[in-house]
């Protein structure tokens, strides 16, 4: 299946667009000329006659978020985009950033014009310094020309932008935690509601979007709502960024229209199959929060109903690949780590279950696993740590623990007698 | 780091943001530049010059991980373990480097010249395995051996004016 | 009186409880139907019900519900997943299971997942038998801990400070000490550092945490992993019996419990339940550490009687008779005179003894400020002190709450976060002064702050003025104008910020000032002066009072701790302390409450009602009581203040007296002669408790003379320096702290142990009066 460039204008357009001038030849800030031409409200609408969906990994529609921020407050309101991209396996917002910063400028542009924002934020992951660079300036140019300062949005509507650097958590990227951490306190979530709509940024009424999310608004506005919901099907419309890394010969992001290519043709056509002799042996699609698959799932479609149909989800679109030479304890031991590492410490389950599941899990990867009692002990933990947590981040790190122990069961339990050698990694092997 | 000079870096971005508690990350990571780490100095520099107590700012700062409270060497490299690029070989990535600094593992090398540290993603997975440099590009995927040709290179610099991390 | 630890003392209740009737929401819990006002939460719904869910981080004292432990998770029917029972709402009609097998796995799990990391040193642990994590164990948990895992280990314990341990692996991470710090003390001191399962407590640095409130993390930590060090491994909670009181360390009355064991406090904690119209459950650290004091070494542990023979240790009972055969003589002209803390039982059985002994007219008087001038102050609407909660506009006028009644600025900085306007007029910086609007006045002038203040007032609804009893007394035209002000304000009422803890008690059965006692004393009019918990030696004007005892024929003391008196006097009978008695303090606000005997640590002591009524037996016009309820309860039928009240209906919370108030307004008062103007100060850690206390040896602060910067230069003095303080009542020498936030032109005086001698120098009614300062010679030659 072919690949369609609409987030990805610079690929459709062969160059990196990182300057205003090559961003406008490409097309760029024709949505936004459509958007100022009609009301704020007739912008929200074209957001939800899109169908456009959350690209972050809940994939909640985006109008229908957009349209929850409370009007006539008397207090401002805020445009956040989530740059902090920190989930494991997926860099599609990175090359967006890097490749194409005025696209989500523009985005942003729109989306602040539709809710009557002034000063937007982009919170990008402070390991992303580089890239925050590449938005510094372009944000720099783009008021240079006027497209952000006093008259951007038309004569005497205003907006401009300010670039904040994370310094390293995951759990900013949470949307609560991130207004946290914005606020320059300790990312860690807030008790919902209220939800960021009503009480987001320093209490005020606040949207918050993933950069892929408010970098497919201009071809939107450009193009028309209907355009960009005629794509793919109708819960899952338009285009979604992957990102494909692992096991695969050609790890990288691939834009496609969601349901019309399959795990398999981005696994094996785009991202290059894999070694020779090697099959699938598991799949994260949607990052690493989400369920394994296994090799059998792989003519699933690439849209959120399919997906939730193998029982996982489309998440973040950041699709793990790991072919038979990995053993699945280790990965699952791997991702324990990282949920520890991450877990913010707020509440219970989080902060001492997803300890003692990467304690266990290690424990049985280097050979001093108990046996079924270390498995039953597993399966009773994820019930207490998942489902009961303030924000998602637990059930993130046992989803894709519980998933693989429900899919690879003998290989957990010969793992928790045996222990599991440290495999040959990718590189050392001849690439085919 | 003085209280002057934080204020004096704070003073252009303070009208971005109506509660002057978002200048700390800001400031910490501005002070940071100074020594490459968060001596207890200049946290209450920070403290004073954003109006937040020091106990305050100390607890934000370690929440961070890029945020460092303790001291490390002139370079910091980071090399990402997590899954997609444990599966194209950080983990023995990480042992050639340690065993090329000579360090037991994480650490700091006893010249003082690196902090060789595991992280979580880097968000440069098409580049496993990889790292990072302060918070410079995500270089990879790397090699042992460019692993090796990288730290010479960096021997070799002379020390930064400031730094980023 | 129903609710009597949320009675008004008079005019509206504007603060909830009273207010219109909040509506009411119908729900299910555990197939009960319950009841509870709109807004509460489900925990406390359940609660009122009898129904308990536990929890752990849940404090509404401490703000907002936060969700964070997870203790609370129940089922709501149509609501997915688990609801945090601390933050959802009550709803009408709401189906809430907290028993069913969901639920109880959910309560089950995070049990254990908190003991996964929490050593199982219950049986070493201070918190050991009194832990909520403990208890909820046995009621919620699981029977077994799954983990093979080595826990967590940090070297034990560490100091927070001299005050405060912490053992870091008890710590489940429940928030409540970092919040208290953060958002109810807001000194900014305590936070957790690291995320995940490294989060800690921890300092800046680690630097000790200083203030006047750290100990109340200790009562709001449920488990061990903050205890206080002064009471670190001294007993087990099977050992101890804990006996609701009063503190009598300031006029607030902060309600507390005492915790004895082997007939010794051992411990002294807000209450469990605490009470919201007074302390809120907080307490300060001068309260909470101050009961070492009672084994201080000047304490009087046996009666002492000088005759013939010498001065010796004799018998309690023997003593009695003794002190029955000097008051006993027919035209004795006798004096009683009341210190600090008495109760009023033992106030009113002293005007009933003055009338049995000697000639039948004696005079009984308190030390203390006689008030006049405050008669206006004292008439308008009081308030307690939540009315604070609901205030719009607070102003403090004169005196230094944060100081003098710390509790009181908690209550304070509540109301400011809440958005009340809370202003500051005086001529002291206090620790609010950052957080609110200070009208800083020259000393000797709060008259100049009646108009911004009127201004402040202007428009308010709910105006709470809370005016300090010695300033205004010092200047009484200052107290007319903003008495007017306030009552020209609807709605406004006033809170006295009361310099002494029996004042307001004794006042109300009419007990005054020891002016004219005093007067008599000099004109030889007084034989026998009896003396209760009072040493007029070292207060205002100590020299002349020391000059005018020493001329008095016979004086008995009644005291717990040695004084300036006990040397001369001819008969030294030993008292309880306030923790040991039985009996009622008023509090500033008017609050009638019961102080219990927690212990009694010297047996040879006495209760001053107990000796008192003992002299009445050996006067032989014994009076009819044998407890304080009993005098209680003839006191209140004869002092209007108190009628209708006995101690059944105080309860265990109070209840409110009328006011009473005497005399109107009275003409300014210059301070006569030259040099700098005297603003009398009382540090938080400077009284005799704090001096006597082992316990507070770190944070013990010095007698001392302030002054601006400019007044030093031109002495020539830094600080460190001693300097000589002298007024017309006499003169001390004291270091000097040199402060830029005190005003030129006056000597703050830092008073508080009565050792150094400075509260000799001000005038016996507290007014106005200058002092010269200068340096002392002997150290300008050493230099
Ligand atoms: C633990 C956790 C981490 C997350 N990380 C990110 C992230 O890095 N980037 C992101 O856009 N959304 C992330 N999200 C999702 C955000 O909370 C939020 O749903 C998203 O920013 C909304 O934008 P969208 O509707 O455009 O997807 C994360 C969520 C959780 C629970
Ligand atoms: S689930 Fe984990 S990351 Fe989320 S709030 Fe709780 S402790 Fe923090
Ligand atoms: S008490 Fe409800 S989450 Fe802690």
């Amino acid at each position: 299946m072919p690949e369609l460039h609409s987030v990805y204008r610079h690929r459709e357009f062969g160059d990196h667009l990182t300057t205003l001038a090559d961003y406008e030849r490409a097309g760029g800030y024709l949505g936004l000329k459509e958007a100022l031409a009609l009301s704020p409200d007739d912008v929200l609408y074209a957001f939800h006659r899109s169908g456009l969906r959350g690209r972050g990994g809940a994939g909640f529609p985006m109008g229908r978020k957009a349209s929850f921020l409370p009007k006539d407050t008397g207090k401002p309101t805020y445009v956040v985009c989530n740059a902090d991209e920190s989930e494991p396996g997926t860099f599609k917002d990175r090359e967006i950033i890097e490749h194409n910063p005025f696209q989500l400028i523009e985005g942003i542009s729109i989306a602040s014009f539709a809710v009557g924002c002034e000063r937007a934020y982009i919170y990008i992951r402070g390991e992303y310094e580089h890239q925050a660079r590449v938005l510094d300036a372009a944000i720099a140019e783009a008021r240079e020309a006027g497209r952000l300062g006093p008259d951007a949005l038309g004569p005497g509507r205003p907006l401009d932008i300010t670039v904040y650097r994370g310094a390293g958590a995951y759990i900013c990227g949470e949307e609560t935690a991130l207004l946290e951490s914005l606020e320059g306190k300790r990312g860690q979530p807030r008790l919902k509601p209220p939800f960021p709509a009503v009480a987001g940024l320093y209490g005020c009424p606040t949207l918050i979007n993933n950069v892929e999310t408010l970098a497919a608004l201009p071809p939107i506005m450009h193009r028309g709502p209907d355009w960009y919901a005629a794509m793919g099907n109708e819960k899952s419309p338009g285009t979604k960024l992957f990102s494909v890394s692992g096991h695969v010969l050609n790890p990288g992001n691939f834009e496609v229209v969601l349901g019309e290519t399959t795990l398999r043709e981005l696994i094996y056509d785009m991202a290059g199959g894999l070694r020779p002799g090697r099959e699938v042996k598991a799949v994260w699609p949607g990052g690493s929060s989400v369920p394994v698959i296994g090799a059998d799932s792989l003519d699933v479609a690439l849209d959120y109903e399919a997906l939730n149909g193998v029982g996982t989800f489309l998440g973040s679109g950041g699709c793990i690949v790991m072919d038979d030479s990995g053993c699945i304890v280790r990965a699952s031991w791997r991702l324990a780590q990282f949920y520890r590492h991450e877990s913010c410490g707020k509440c219970t389950p989080c902060r001492e279950g997803t300890g003692w599941l990467a304690n266990i899990l290690g424990r049985m990867v280097h050979g001093e696993g108990r046996g079924d009692e270390d498995i039953r002990l597993l399966e009773s933990l994820f019930g207490r740590i998942s489902g009961r947590t303030l924000c998602p981040l637990a059930d993130g790190a046992v989803m894709p623990v519980q998933s693989a122990l429900e899919l690879f069961r003998d290989e957990f339990v010969r793992v928790a007698h045996e222990g599991s050698p440290r495999p040959v990694p990718m590189t050392e092997a001849p690439v085919g | 780091m003085t209280v002057a000079e934080i204020e004096q870096y704070l003073a252009p971005i303070r009208h971005e943001y109506p509660d002057p508690r978002s200048l700390i990350i800001p400031a910490l990571k501005y002070a940071q530049g100074d020594a490459g780490w968060l001596p207890p100095e200049a946290m209450a520099a920070v403290a004073e010059a954003t109006g937040f107590s020091q106990a305050y700012v100390e607890s934000v700062a370690t929440f961070y991980d890029r945020l460092y409270v303790d001291e490390v060497g002139r370079y910091c490299i980071n090399v990402c373990v997590t899954l997609s690029c444990m599966l194209r070989g950080s983990d023995e990535l990480f042992e050639h480097i340690a065993d090329y600094l000579g360090l037991d593992g994480e650490g700091t090398t006893d010249d003082g010249m690196f902090t060789l540290a595991r992280v979580q993603c880097i968000g440069a997975c098409d580049r496993a395995p990889c790292l990072q440099v302060d918070s410079g590009v995500q270089l990879g995927p790397l090699e042992p051996a460019d692993a090796t040709c990288l730290i010479d290179d960096l021997r070799a610099e002379p020390a930064p004016a400031r730094y980023d991390r | 009186m129903a609710d009597a630890g949320n009675t008004p003392a008079a005019g509206g209740d504007a603060a909830g409880a009273g207010g219109a009737p909040a509506d009411v929401v119908s729900l299910t819990v555990n197939g009960r139907t319950i009841e509870a006002p709109k807004g509460t939460m489900l925990v406390d719904a359940a609660k009122a019900a009898g129904i308990e869910i536990p929890i752990f981080c849940y404090e509404p004292r401490l703000g907002a519900p936060i969700g964070a432990c997870r203790m609370c998770l129940v089922e709501v029917e149509g609501m997915r997943g688990l609801q945090t029972a601390c933050s959802t709402p009550v709803a009408p009609d709401m189906v809430v299971n907290t028993e069913s097998e969901v639920a109880k796995d959910a309560q089950d799990g995070v049990l254990e997942l908190l003991l996964a990391n929490h050593p199982l040193d219950c049986p070493v642990c201070d918190k050991g038998g009194e832990c909520p994590l403990q208890d909820r164990t046995f009621r919620f948990g699981p029977g077994e801990t799954r983990t093979v895992e080595p826990k967590m280990h940090f070297p034990k314990p560490l100091d927070l400070s001299p005050l405060v341990a912490l053992d870091r692996e008890r710590c489940i991470a429940c928030y409540r000490c970092v919040r208290f710090s953060q958002e109810v003390a807001e000194d900014g001191q305590l936070t957790f550092q690291e995320r995940g399962d490294h989060t800690e407590i921890a300092t800046f640095s680690g630097d000790p945490y200083e203030g006047r409130f750290t100990g109340n993390t200790i009562d709001l930590c449920p488990v061990g992993a903050l205890t206080s060090n002064p009471y670190r491994f001294v007993s087990r909670p099977w050992d101890i019996k804990n006996t609701p009181s009063v503190c009598a360390g300031c006029s607030m009355g902060c309600n507390v419990e005492v915790t004895e064991r082997d007939n010794e406090v051992k411990r002294l904690t807000a209450r469990p339940e605490p009470n919201m119209a007074v302390e809120e459950g907080w307490i300060c650290d001068r309260g909470r550490w101050g009961y070492p004091a009672l084994r201080s070494a000047d304490r009087i542990d046996a009666p002492l009687l000088v005759d013939a023979v010498g001065r010796r240790k004799v018998l309690l009972d023997r003593a009695v008779n003794e002190a029955g055969g000097l008051l006993g003589g027919r035209d004795l002209r006798v004096g009683i005179l009341l210190g600090e803390p008495v109760t009023v039982e033992t106030g009113f059985l002293a005007t009933e003894l003055a009338e049995r002994a000697g000639n039948g007219a004696g005079m009984v008087r308190r030390m203390g400020i006689p008030g006049h001038g405050l008669g206006p102050l004292r008439d308008l609407p009081g308030a307690q002190m939540h009315h604070l909660d609901a205030a719009d506009v607070i102003v403090v006028v004169g005196g230094d709450p944060c100081a003098q009644q710390p509790v009181a600025e908690l209550r304070l900085r509540k109301a400011h976060r809440r958005g009340a306007r809370v202003v500051l007029a005086g001529p002291r910086p206090t620790a609010l002064d950052p957080a609110c609007q200070v009208l800083r006045t020259t000393p000797g002038h709060l008259q100049d702050a009646a108009p911004a203040i009127a201004e402040v007032l202007e428009g308010s609804a709910r105006a709470i003025v809370l005016w300090d009893e010695a300033d205004l007394a010092a200047e009484p035209d200052a107290a007319a104008t903003i008495a007017a002000v306030v009552a020209g304000t609807p709605g406004a009422r006033a809170i006295e910020l009361a310099a002494d803890v029996s004042g307001p008690g004794l006042r109300a059965l009419g007990i005054d000032a020891p002016g004219d006692l005093l007067a008599a004393i000099e004109a030889g009019e007084v034989d026998v002066l009896v003396t209760v918990q009072a040493d007029p030696t070292t207060g205002p004007d100590g020299d002349r009072w020391s000059q005018a005892i020493a001329g008095v024929p016979r004086v008995i003391e009644m005291a717990t701790y040695r004084s300036g008196l006990t040397d001369r006097a001819d008969l030294v009978l030993p008292l309880l302390t306030a923790l040991e008695d039985e009996g009622v303090l008023v509090s500033m606000t008017g609050r009638a409450q019961r102080l219990r005997p927690a212990a009694r640590e010297c047996p040879d002591a006495a209760a001053a009602w107990e000796i008192i009524i003992a002299l009445t037996h050996r006067l032989g016009r014994p009076v009819p009581d044998r407890t304080p309820a009993q005098a209680f309860a003839r006191l209140a039928a004869v002092h209007a203040p108190f009628a209708g009240l006995s101690y059944g209906a105080l309860g265990t919370t109070g209840a409110v007296v009328a006011a009473s108030s005497h005399g109107g307004p009275a003409p300014r008062r210059e301070a006569p002669g030259d040099g700098l103007l005297v603003v009398p100060c009382t540090p938080v850690f400077g009284d005799a408790t704090a001096h006597r206390s082992d316990a507070l040896a770190s944070v013990l602060e010095p007698t001392r003379v302030g002054l601006a910067p400019a007044e030093a230069d031109r002495l020539g003095v830094r600080t460190e320096a001693r300097v000589r303080i002298a007024t017309p009542h006499g003169e001390a020498v004291l270091p000097l702290e040199v402060d830029s936030r005190l005003h030129e032109g006056a000597a703050y005086l830092f008073t508080g142990d009565p050792q150094a001698g400075a509260m000799r120098l001000l005038p016996l009614d507290r007014g106005p009066v200058r002092a010269v300062v200068g340096v002392v010679q002997r150290e300008e030659v050493s230099a």
